[in-house]
This record gives C-alpha cells, sequence and structure tokens, in this order.
C-alpha cells in the first residue's frame, strides 16, 4: 500500500516564514516599547498611527509646561506638614484655625466654593484642603480666625499627643484608624489627593472601599477567656 | 546676639534624659518630636561669650549624640 | 535688637530646623501643644459651660485633666455638633491667674487666707449685718449659671432659714420679660414647644436675635431644615444687619422699640384677610388688657402692679385699628409689603411658623408687651404647641431656666409658687422643715432696686456668685461706686479676677463646670446632669458647698445636712419634690445621670415635648388644647400698645446706642477671654458705626472715637463694616471686654411688669479722638 503524500503547498509556506520572520522582528520591538514607555505614553502610541516618532509625544511635556503657571509649579501643595497641620488646632480634632485673610464679613458661605472639592485657588496660590464634612454651611460657628499672636492671660494647657502614624500591627499590614470617626467619616477628604497632609496620603485611593482594611483603633484590652473549670 | 536652631539626636534610648538636659540649659528652648527620636533645639545667647560657654556645656551632654545645626545668625 | 525682630528670627530658626526635620523625617510631628503624660482617652458628658441652647458635650479625660472636646452625638440638641465655644470650653479650665485660694481683703489689699477663716468671716459678718441691721440688710445675688442645686440652696437658707426674700439672679437681666409674657399670655413659666420645631417648620422669624452667633447650633438646624426641604424660609427681624441677616432670606431692619407697632400690624393684617382660626380663637383664646403709660422705672422706689381687664375680639379689632401697614411703616421704618408678607405667612394654613427670640424682645423697656405681641400673632392663627407652630423663647444662659426660674431664685418665687400665696409657703416650710412664719410673704427688691437699696445702705452685705455685676449693672457707675461704700459687705464667689472681684471683700474659690457635679436646665425644658469629671484646684468649692458651709455656722445644720459624697444627689431629690405633679415633674437623679438630657414634664418615663396639645401632654384635659395654666384654661391675647423708649435720641444725643455679644465671647469674658483661639479671634471691644455715618463724622476703621451718654463714656476703636452693620443713627458695642464698660453709658431703665433692664436702647454721641 502506498502511503498518501503530504503536500506543502510552497505558497503557504512562504506566506508563513516571512510571517514567522516578521514575528520575530516585531517581537523585541512590542517588548521594548511595552516596557521603556509611560503608561500614558504607550497608549497613544497604540491608538494614534505607528509612527516611532516619540519626539512629536515628547512635545506634550513643553506644552503643558508652558500653560500651567509659575507659581503652581513653585506652589505650597505638596509640603502640608502634620506639624502644619496640628498648629491649626488646640487638641486632635478641634476645628482647625482659619489660617488665611478672609474678605467677607458676615456668614460667608462660599467657603465650599474653594473647601467641598479642593483644588488650586490661585489668590492664595495653594492647593485648598477639602473639608470631611460640607453638609455643615455655617462654617465661622466653629472655624475662626486669629487678628492677633497675643494672650489675655497665660494658660496652663496640655492635651493628647496627635496619634503615631505607621502602627501597622504586621509589615505591610494597613494601618488602623487612629482617630475618631466623628464628623471625620469621609476619608477621600483628607487622606486622598494634592491638598492634605504628606504624610498621611494614600497612594491607592481607587480601592474605594476604606474601611474593608482599615478598621479603628480602641483602647481595649487584649482577650482573654476567663476559664470556667 | 547669636540666635542658632539644631536638631538634636540623642544617644539611643536617651531622649526623654536628652529633654531634661537641654531644658535645664539657660538660653535653650527645646522641643521634641512626637514619633521621631529627634529634638529641636533653639538658642539665643546675649553675646558672643555666653555663646561660646553654652557650646561648651552642649560638648559635655552625655545623652547627646549629635547636633545639626538649621540656621545661624548673629549681629557682627 | 529689640523684642519683635529677636521672636522673628528665633521663629525663623525654629521654622528652618522644622523644616529640615520634615524632609529627614516624613510624617514627623511637633506638638502644638504641652503633652499630658498618660495615654488614652476616656469621654464623659456634661452640659455646655455656655448658652442657653444646651448642647451635650463629651469632654476627653486623661489623668486628671480635660485634654479634648467632642460634641455627644446621643442628644438631641446638638447631635454632636458644637460651636467654636464649646469646642474649646475645657480650656477655660486651666488659665494661669485662677482664683484657688480665698481671699480677705486687709489694708485695701486682697489677701491669701486659709478657706475656714473665710467661712468663718462670712458667716459671722452675716450674722452681725442681720443683728445690726435686720434680715433684709443681708443679700444674695446669684446667676443663670448657677448649677441646680447652688440656686436650691441659697433659696432654702435665704427664704427659709433667714427669712429675706432678698435673693435675686442676673437672669433678672436676661430673662424676666420672658417669664412675665409667659405668665401673662399662659400663666405658666417655659416654652410650650421643643427644638424639634425647627425640624418641622416651614418658616423661621428670628425677633431682634443674633441667632446665627448666639444660639448657633441651633441656626445650623434652620440651615439643615432649609437646605433638606427647599422651601423653608428664614426671615430675620432687628434693628441691624448681623451674619443671621446674611443667611435669611429676607433680612427686615425696624427702627428700635417699634417692633410692638409692626407685630400689632401683623395681627391687624391677619384679622382683616380673613386669616383668624376662629375654631381655635372661639375654644382656646380670651382677650384681655392692661394698664397703659406704665413708666420706665429709672427712679428709686418705682413701683407698678399691673391690672387686667377681660374684653372681647372686637375690642381688640378696633384696639388694632391704629395699627395698620401703612401707619406702622412710617414709625418703624418696615415697608407695608413687608409687614403683609409676614401676615401672609401667618395667615397661610399650610406653613408651620416657628418664631424665636432673646435679648432683643426681653432687654426692652415693654419687654413684657413685646412677648404678648407675638404670641398673638400665633395665637390668631392656632399655630402654637403642635411640631414646628412653635412660638419660641430662647434662653441665654445655661441655666436660667434649670436654676433662677424652676427653683425660683428671684425675691417673689419660691421653688413652687410665689411667696405672697400661703400655699406655696406651706409647702416650702413642709420640705425645708422650717417655720412657716419664716417665708416673708413681702417681695422686696428686684435686681436693680436692689443693686439701689445696696447703694442707699439699706443693703450692707451681698454674696455674689457666678456673675460680674461690675461689669453689667447698667449705669453701672452708680452701682459701682454704691458697692465701694463704707459699712457695704461685699462676698465674691469667683474663678478668676474680674472687676467685681476687685470690690470684694472675701473672694471664695469657686469649683467651676466640671470640676463638680452638677445640673442645668436649656431652653427646651431638657434637664442635663454632669458627674465631676476633673478634681478641684486648690481650695476651690462648689457654690453649693460653699453655702452649706456657711449656712451649717450660722446654725441651720438641720436644714443642711448632707455628706460631701451625695449633697447633689440628696438635694436634686428634696428639690424634685415641689415639681411632683404632671404639669412639671422632673426627671429622676439615675435617669439623668445616665442620658444626655430629659426634658420636664417627665411623666411615666416620656418627656412632654408639646405642652398644652392633649396629643402629646399628659397633664391636659380637655381632647385638643388645654392652657391649663389660666383660670379660664384659655390662652390671651393682651392689648398693648406701641409705647416709646425710655430715652431716644435728640439733638444733643443723636445715636441709638445697642449692645450684645459676639460669638466667640461670652458675656463679660472671664472664661472665653482666656481662651487662646476665641481671644486671639475677637481681642478687644470695639464701637460698629454705619458707613455713612462714620464718613460724615470723620472716622475710619480703626480710629478712636468716645461713646457718650448723659450717664459716663467710653472711648474705644471703631469697626466700619465688620460683621455686624448698624443702621444710619445707631451704633453696637459688644460687652465682653472689662476695659470697655460700656454699661457705663447705658441707663437702668426697665419693663415695669418683668423689672427686666434695656440694654439695647439709650442715647448716645460719638466724638473723634
Amino acid at each position: 500500500m502506498e502511503k498518501p503524500k503530504h503536500k506543502v503547498d510552497p505558497k503557504i509556506g512562504k506566506i508563513f516564514l516571512i510571517f514567522a520572520g516578521v514575528c520575530i522582528l516585531a517581537l523585541p520591538l512590542v517588548v521594548f516599547s511595552a516596557f521603556s514607555s509611560e503608561p500614558k505614553e504607550m497608549e497613544t502610541a497604540v491608538i494614534e498611527a505607528q509612527s516611532m516618532d516619540f519626539d512629536h509625544n515628547g512635545k506634550a511635556i513643553f506644552e503643558n509646561f508652558d500653560r500651567i503657571s509659575k507659581d503652581y509649579i513653585e506652589g505650597t501643595s505638596t509640603e502640608r506638614t502634620l506639624s502644619e497641620y496640628y498648629s491649626r488646632r488646640q487638641y486632635p480634632g478641634s476645628p482647625p484655625e482659619i489660617p488665611h485673610p478672609l474678605e467677607a464679613h458676615g456668614i460667608n458661605l462660599e467657603c465650599l466654593t474653594c473647601h467641598a472639592n479642593g483644588g488650586w485657588t490661585e489668590p492664595l496660590k495653594r492647593i485648598t484642603p477639602v473639608t470631611p464634612h460640607p453638609e455643615q454651611v455655617s462654617c465661622m460657628q466653629c472655624h475662626v480666625w486669629s487678628v492677633t499672636d497675643k494672650l489675655f492671660r497665660e494658660i496652663d494647657w496640655k492635651s493628647v499627643p496627635p496619634p503615631r502614624l505607621g502602627r501597622a500591627k504586621l509589615p505591610g499590614a494597613p494601618v488602623p484608624i487612629p482617630h475618631d470617626l466623628q464628623m471625620r467619616g469621609n476619608c477621600i477628604a483628607c487622606h486622598v489627593g494634592p491638598g492634605t497632609v504628606t504624610a498621611i496620603r494614600v497612594e491607592h485611593p481607587s480601592r474605594g472601599n476604606c474601611r474593608q482594611c482599615h478598621v479603628p483603633e480602641t483602647n481595649a484590652e487584649p482577650f482573654v477567656r476567663k476559664t470556667k473549670s | 546676639m547669636p540666635v542658632f536652631s539644631y536638631l538634636a539626636y540623642p544617644v539611643q534610648g536617651s531622649k526623654p534624659q536628652l529633654l531634661n538636659d537641654l531644658a535645664a540649659l539657660d538660653f535653650c528652648e527645646v522641643t521634641p518630636a512626637e514619633n521621631e527620636e529627634v529634638l529641636i533645639l533653639v538658642t539665643d545667647t546675649p553675646d558672643e561669650k555666653t555663646e561660646k560657654e553654652l557650646q561648651k556645656k552642649l560638648k559635655e551632654i552625655k545623652s547627646l549624640e549629635s547636633l545639626g545645626m538649621t540656621f545661624g545668625h548673629t549681629d557682627e | 535688637m529689640d523684642i519683635t525682630r529677636r521672636q522673628f528670627i528665633k521663629s525663623a530658626a525654629a521654622q528652618s530646623a522644622v523644616a529640615t526635620a520634615a524632609v529627614l523625617f516624613p510624617g514627623i510631628s511637633f506638638g502644638a501643644w504641652k503633652n499630658v503624660d498618660s495615654g488614652g482617652i476616656e469621654w464623659k458628658k456634661t452640659p455646655c459651660r455656655f448658652c442657653g441652647t444646651g448642647c451635650s458635650l463629651l469632654v476627653g479625660v486623661s489623668g486628671d485633666r480635660a485634654v479634648a472636646v467632642k460634641g455627644d452625638p446621643n442628644c438631641s440638641v446638638n447631635k454632636g455638633l458644637c460651636c467654636v465655644k464649646g469646642y474649646h470650653s475645657i480650656q477655660i479650665l486651666y488659665g494661669k491667674d485662677r482664683v484657688n485660694k480665698a481671699l480677705v481683703r486687709k489694708n485695701g489689699k486682697l489677701v491669701e487666707t486659709p478657706l475656714k477663716e473665710a467661712l468663718d468671716l462670712v458667716a459671722s459678718k452675716m450674722q452681725e449685718t442681720i443683728k445690726s441691721h435686720g434680715k433684709d440688710a443681708v443679700a444674695m445675688y446669684g446667676s443663670g449659671q448657677w448649677s441646680i442645686t447652688d440656686g436650691y440652696v441659697a433659696s432654702k437658707l435665704f427664704k427659709g432659714c433667714i427669712g429675706t426674700n432678698n435673693l435675686e439672679a442676673n437672669a433678672r437681666l436676661c430673662m424676666a420679660s420672658a417669664v412675665t409674657g409667659f405668665l401673662t399670655s399662659f400663666g405658666l413659666d417655659e416654652p410650650m414647644g421643643c427644638y424639634d420645631d425647627i425640624d418641622h417648620a416651614d418658616v423661621f422669624i428670628t425677633w431682634g436675635n443674633n441667632m446665627a452667633e448666639m444660639h448657633p447650633v441651633l441656626f445650623s438646624r434652620m440651615l439643615a431644615n432649609r437646605k433638606s426641604k427647599g422651601h423653608v424660609k428664614i426671615i430675620d427681624f432687628a434693628t441691624r444687619t448681623t451674619r443671621s441677616s446674611q443667611a435669611a432670606d429676607r433680612s427686615i431692619i425696624f427702627r428700635p422699640q417699634t417692633d410692638l407697632a409692626v407685630a400689632n400690624a401683623i395681627c391687624y393684617e391677619i384679622i382683616r384677610n380673613n386669616w383668624v382660626n376662629w375654631d381655635f380663637v372661639k375654644k382656646h383664646v380670651s382677650f384681655h388688657k392692661g394698664k397703659t403709660n406704665i413708666g420706665y422705672g429709672t427712679q428709686d422706689h418705682f413701683k407698678f402692679k399691673d391690672k387686667a381687664e377681660t374684653v372681647d375680639f372686637e375690642a381688640y379689632k378696633a384696639f388694632l385699628a391704629d395699627y395698620t401697614p401703612e401707619k406702622v411703616e412710617k414709625m418703624s421704618g418696615v415697608p407695608a409689603k413687608d409687614i403683609k408678607y409676614l401676615a401672609a405667612l401667618f395667615g397661610d394654613p399650610d406653613k408651620k411658623v416657628t418664631s424665636f427670640w432673646c435679648m432683643g424682645m426681653n432687654q426692652h423697656t415693654r419687654g413684657t408687651w413685646i412677648n404678648n405681641l407675638v404670641y398673638n400673632c400665633h395665637l390668631l392663627v392656632g399655630k402654637i404647641s403642635t411640631p414646628g407652630n412653635s412660638p419660641f423663647s430662647l434662653t441665654g444662659q445655661p441655666s436660667a431656666c434649670g436654676t433662677v426660674r424652676e427653683v425660683g431664685t428671684l425675691t417673689h418665687k419660691l421653688p413652687k409658687g410665689v411667696v405672697m400665696k400661703e400655699g406655696a409657703r406651706k409647702l416650702a416650710a413642709k420640705i425645708w422643715d422650717v417655720p412657716v412664719e419664716n417665708i416673708d410673704p413681702k417681695p422686696t427688691y428686684h435686681t436693680v432696686e436692689m443693686f439701689r437699696a445696696l447703694d442707699r445702705g439699706d443693703i450692707r452685705f451681698m454674696w455674689i456668685q457666678v456673675t460680674n455685676p461690675m461689669v453689667t449693672m447698667p449705669n453701672l457707675n452708680r452701682y459701682r461706686d454704691g458697692a465701694k461704700k463704707d459699712g457695704r459687705f461685699l462676698v465674691v464667689s469667683e474663678i478668676y479676677p474680674t472687676p467685681t472681684y476687685d470690690v470684694a471683700d472675701v473672694v471664695l474659690p469657686a469649683a467651676l463646670w466640671i470640676e463638680r457635679e452638677g445640673f442645668f436646665g436649656n431652653s427646651e425644658r431638657r434637664t442635663q446632669h454632669n458627674e465631676q469629671i476633673i478634681p478641684m484646684p486648690g481650695d476651690c468649692m462648689s457654690n453649693t458647698w460653699q453655702i452649706i458651709e456657711v449656712a451649717r455656722r450660722m446654725g441651720f445644720e438641720k436644714q443642711f445636712p448632707w455628706s460631701e459624697e451625695t449633697y447633689i444627689e440628696d438635694i436634686w431629690n428634696e428639690y424634685i419634690q415641689f415639681h411632683d405633679n404632671p404639669k412639671h415633674r422632673m426627671a429622676p437623679y439615675k435617669e439623668l445621670k445616665a442620658k444626655s438630657g430629659l426634658q420636664w414634664p417627665y411623666v411615666n418615663g416620656l418627656e412632654t415635648k408639646w405642652r398644652y396639645n392633649a396629643k402629646y401632654d399628659p397633664a391636659a384635659e380637655a381632647d385638643s388644647f388645654d392652657f391649663y395654666g389660666k383660670p379660664d384654661r384659655r390662652a390671651w391675647i393682651w392689648l398693648r400698645p406701641y409705647e416709646p423708649p425710655a430715652e431716644s435720641p435728640d439733638s444733643e444725643y443723636p445715636f441709638w446706642l445697642n449692645t450684645g455679644r459676639v460669638l466667640e465671647h461670652w458675656h463679660t469674658g472671664s472664661m472665653t477671654r482666656r481662651v487662646p483661639i476665641l481671644h486671639r479671634a475677637v481681642p478687644e471691644a470695639y464701637v460698629e458705626i454705619n458707613s455713612d455715618d462714620a464718613a460724615r463724622l470723620g472716622i475710619t476703621n480703626g480710629s478712636k472715637v468716645k461713646v457718650s451718654s448723659r450717664r459716663g463714656s467710653v472711648t474705644m476703636k471703631a469697626s466700619i463694616n465688620g460683621r455686624g452693620l448698624p443702621p444710619k443713627g445707631m451704633v453696637f458695642v459688644p460687652f465682653f471686654d472689662e476695659s470697655y464698660l460700656i454699661n457705663e453709658v447705658t441707663l437702668d431703665a426697665f419693663c415695669p411688669i418683668s423689672k427686666q433692664p434695656d440694654y439695647k436702647k439709650c442715647a448716645v454721641k460719638l466724638e473723634r479722638v
């Protein structure tokens, strides 16, 4: 009996060979571009025409640089420190003093124009912190500002130290919440974004359900079972 | 009138002792950090002679590991 | 190097160090305050020390110090929110010049003295004065910031044991017109509604009170209601523009004293448009008139007794003919269309209306009348005693209700009833275990007259607790000079040096607020308890215990038998016997200790939120409304006319002087000025001047102005276009700053019915200095 001859189509074979060659050539390039570009640039490269002109894309940086004001670049937005934060308070959780001058004289319900969503404020050249309690609109009932740094009489004032940072129970574990949640249940207001204190700014804000990992820390004694027998 | 400020680093474990030692000196204001082993020291002496004496006293403090100057001002 | 430059360089040095540290140690923190030694905070509840809103606070305690404050989320009053004073209230405990030792004046100077010796001196001086000049030569002047037990033992000692009615309190200067307003319109004191009305109302009217600064937490509740419901309107009816005006939907400015005419004009409009709720009026209202041309009390020994005459609706309607909106517009400056607008809000059957008022209506030479007239607006349309329909008299002090009004620390009052009634004297004698003959049936002096008596020498011994009359008495020069005369012995229980301390012969160191167990009662009939949260400093003693110690030294051990461990609870149990009926029953001690406040009447374990409405009030006997305070079981509409103020601007003194407070400072500032954040926000008093007037007089913001009346003058800095804007022809001065004693300028004219002085109206001139 005769074995059937496997007919190999030479045309198909040639196409296959060329395809393999292109793959071998292109693969390093794809890998190279995947690992060497910033994610944004990679996106642009994929969406636009397959041009290898990185210089053309780099122009965007200079255009953006020209558009942004000098003050923003030099502003204090990334330097909100814990010390500055506590210098406005009398004890952990007290309503902070207003540190900037105000134009208005009466009930200024316009505090929220800057403090509801934060963002860059041109007149004061800084990024505004966000209020954790925007539903309270009578701002000056609790927040006042100093017109003098003198005292009427000396005071012997002490309070508890602010909560220490870095209290994770295991290396890399989510830190417990060291402060009361009364009036401070909106984590995003103080922990997310450029207006926040740098030391407590989180790098994973897109995980929306904060309290699935971060739980309040109480002073409770450890559990000890009272043996009955 | 010389005014200087420093970061004062205590010998390991001696932060409370260093706080007391520095607070006991004349012309010195001390502010401890809450959550790190470092203190801020601000000195304000009336003249160069007193400043030199203060420097000598500071060198003698056993709980002090090192001082890093962060600000200096003299009138001369 | 001068001081300020050196300070600047030192502060730059410190900042350099902090900045460097922040770079080297991200997250480093240098506390803005000194630290306590122990860790961990325990939270304990207390009513706030300040205004009559009566917020409940949680004070954070670490070791034996108060270190933090939170709003108490369990309290229905404030639901976890406070104001800037409340949040920093614990700092009032720690001023370095705290009075914690007794002082006795020897050779003109106050000298530290052992407490026992000082108490002996107080008792012996009182006995000596009674022996030489009679029992009515001694007096006690207390306070709406007295804890309830303070007032109770004061009343028992002075009225039950010594037998004098010379017992008054500063609430006479604060709430007396509100009280007489209640008694004349309803027969019983204190609001018939509660703060829940804020959540139900569609319309809010503030009648001459700056609620945004003075009852800020309640104002926030109003704003929250408006925000959530959308159609809610807030109308500010006042003599000057304030933060409240700015938050309101409409601000209506009226000329001082013409509130009397405007309120009548609103009623005229209600009747003219046939908006009267006839069902309500026919069943539950009766009409009355009193005397007119009733005077102002500026002379010593002024006496007035009203005489009620029953009339009818037709007489009332005829009386109102003088108060058409057009006529009232001319005298008040309020456009007729605004009067009609207000009337329409009352007349709209679908709108629930809540009125709030405080000092603008009470510190008024016709304070009783204006209280009656605002009740009239509500009564004509039946908008009362139901959720959201509420003429609500706000109380200024934290316990003017709880102590002064409910315990009755006024010349004519007993814990239940008045000294003039035999039944009330018998009840007091029984509970106090004193002979009924001890209790004098004749009232003696109201506050202004009491200080006049001190000046004249009819009173020679006065014990002052928790108040600062050497800053707050109107026409102050006379009363300060009077207090300093020879032969006057003043005992002052105080926490800090004040102008009243400065004229004392004995100073007793008092425990402050949470340093002792106590009770306050707020505007909405809510009693609140705090335990002793931190220890008392030095030789301090609660006011209650001071009175007990002196009473025992005067021979009244039997009536003041209690032990230091349980005296507050024991006194509470004795006191509440007076109110044991469904119209006034007080909550038991254990429940007050556990809960963040309970309202009275407290009947069968339930608070009575709305009185006189059978749906909510177990003491009401009918099936709808039962105004059981009056013999005819109806609410009384009074025919009260407009009468002019005691002293109006004229060619020589062309400005109105108006006085009051600011958010940050409480009363005479002895507590709040020692709180750094409050002092730094408003460090000094000032005179608000209208910008047109200022320009005309050549006065600029911050320049010095001399404010003078026929009685005295004060020179202070001008505030133009600040947080309050007076209209042309008026100036306003806050009274918290003892360096600017504005009461040297005010007038001691008062409402002849309530005897409460008018701090809002007298005539002054301004001179550039």
